[in-house]
């Protein structure tokens, strides 16, 4: 990257902090269950640039090796699924799904219950 | 305060009758898709709260009017169900658009305080038993009173949603799953009924002494009625109690007993669980649809945006529920 500091995620945290520490306070409360949703936003970007390309990539891997195909990704697998060209008893398949739902919610919310449950 | 708003309050007031000014109109924190107002009329010698729900006039793909929902509480309030009195009823042509005035109900809505504050601590003791009592109350309603509602059996609403899914073109391998894993179950067999749509918490007022009225009725239909116990069951309204499995507050046990004790059907737990697939899976294309409304310009929200990235809540909690011993 030739851009200077601070880097994108840190740009965010910056803005997070100024939101959480001089505005939260002063909005009235039904903008204030907004502002919680915009630092959500925030983060959630913030986590899929420091995380996004390494938990989709292992997704990848492993449904390519499922599939056994170099090429395919999370369109093949549904369409796969929907014709029935899968066995979905397999618990390769069932695995890659559970893989596929955590990683994703890695990054949109952590704090998820169920994400939470999973990984303890 | 919202002038114009209280103008047009107090006319549709006056025309039933209810001749006072009004006084702190307030927005509350309500649904994504709804407005809500809470407001007083100031009478001669006391004040009464009321409480505005107000539709834009463009309802989602599984939404109904709102002047519709006060139709409903009205008919279901007869029947003795616990839901706010309906003051008066606006109609989209009218001044104050698709809404409805109805009584202020005192209690609490918000899942997170109920849950948390001490003072609800013993009305949850009970209040998985009492959604299942009034839950059949609501069921038992005459179908024949609600032809304006959409009526759809399983199978259709299934495939509804799947079509739904795939209009967002955004192929999700856990959807695609469900949807041949839900083509295959029983969801039992009972009689057409009165469906809320909604029911869980966020959507029922309750005090101290427990539940006090049903609200928002705004995904009613008429169809299988055991869609709301599993509907109350989803990870999704447990608001992070996840061992709770009703609503975050109460067990399955009790739920089904307040159920079975007004119901001539008797339910048993699979059958529960198959509509909580069942609703994981309507609530994650419900949250495709709220992000649409954002994706294709027709809003600007970021409450929208956001709920686009609450798809994979419902998945993570589908692939739990499926292969991982999820409650």
């Amino acid at each position: 990257m030739i851009f200077d500091k601070p880097d994108s995620v840190e740009l965010l945290d910056a803005v997070n902090h100024f939101l959480n520490e001089k505005i939260k306070d002063e909005v009235p409360p039904h903008l204030a269950f907004k502002l919680r949703i915009v630092e959500n936003v925030l983060n959630i970007v913030s986590r899929e640039i420091a995380l996004g390309e390494k938990l989709s990539d292992e997704v990848i891997k492993d449904l390519r090796e499922l599939i056994e195909s170099d090429t395919a990704n999370i369109k093949d697998l549904a369409l796969l699924i929907k014709e029935e060209k899968l066995d979905l008893q397999n618990e390769d398949l069932k695995n890659l799904l559970v893989k596929l739902s955590k990683n994703k919610i890695t990054i949109d919310n952590p704090n998820y219950s169920t994400y939470k449950k999973l990984v303890d | 305060m919202n002038q114009e708003l209280g103008n047009l309050l107090s006319k549709k007031l006056d025309s039933e009758s209810i001749n006072g000014e009004i006084i702190n109109l307030e927005p509350l924190t309500g649904g994504a898709s709804k407005e809500i107002w809470k407001f007083e009329v100031k009478l001669k010698d006391k004040s009464e709260k009321y409480i505005l729900r107000r539709g834009s006039g463009i309802e989602g793909p599984l939404a109904i009017k709102t002047s519709d929902e006060a139709q409903i509480q009205k008919t279901v309030r007869k029947l003795g169900a616990l839901v706010p009195e309906i003051i008066s009823v606006s109609s989209l042509s009218e001044p104050l658009g698709d809404s409805y005035i109805m009584k202020f109900v005192e209690g609490e809505t918000i899942a997170r305080k109920i849950l948390r504050d001490a003072e609800y601590k013993n009305a949850l003791q009970n209040l998985a038993f009492e959604c299942g009592e009034s839950i059949a109350k609501i069921h038992q309603a005459d179908i024949a009173e609600f032809s304006f509602l959409p009526k759809k059996t399983v199978k259709e609403q299934l495939s509804d949603l799947y079509e739904t899914y795939t209009l967002f073109n955004q192929p999700s391998p856990v959807f695609e799953y469900t949807y041949l894993w839900l083509k295959e179950q029983n969801f039992g067999e009972i009689d057409d009924a009165l469906v809320h749509g909604d029911f869980r918490l966020g959507n029922i007022i309750v005090s101290q002494d427990g539940l006090q009225s049903i609200i928002d009725w705004e995904l009613a239909h008429v169809g299988n009625p055991l869609q709301d116990l599993g509907w109350i069951c989803g990870n999704s309204w447990r608001f992070g109690n996840t061992d709770k499995v009703v609503g975050g507050f109460g067990n399955l046990e009790d739920l089904l007993d307040g159920y079975n004790s007004v119901s001539k059907y008797q339910v048993d737990a699979e059958t529960v669980k198959a509509w909580q697939v069942f609703g994981t899976f309507r609530w994650g294309v419900i949250c495709l649809i709220q992000a649409s409304a954002h994706l294709n310009g027709t809003i600007n929200s970021v409450e929208k945006a956001a709920i686009g990235r609450r798809v994979s809540e419902t998945e993570i909690d589908i692939v739990d529920l499926l292969f991982l011993g999820g409650r």
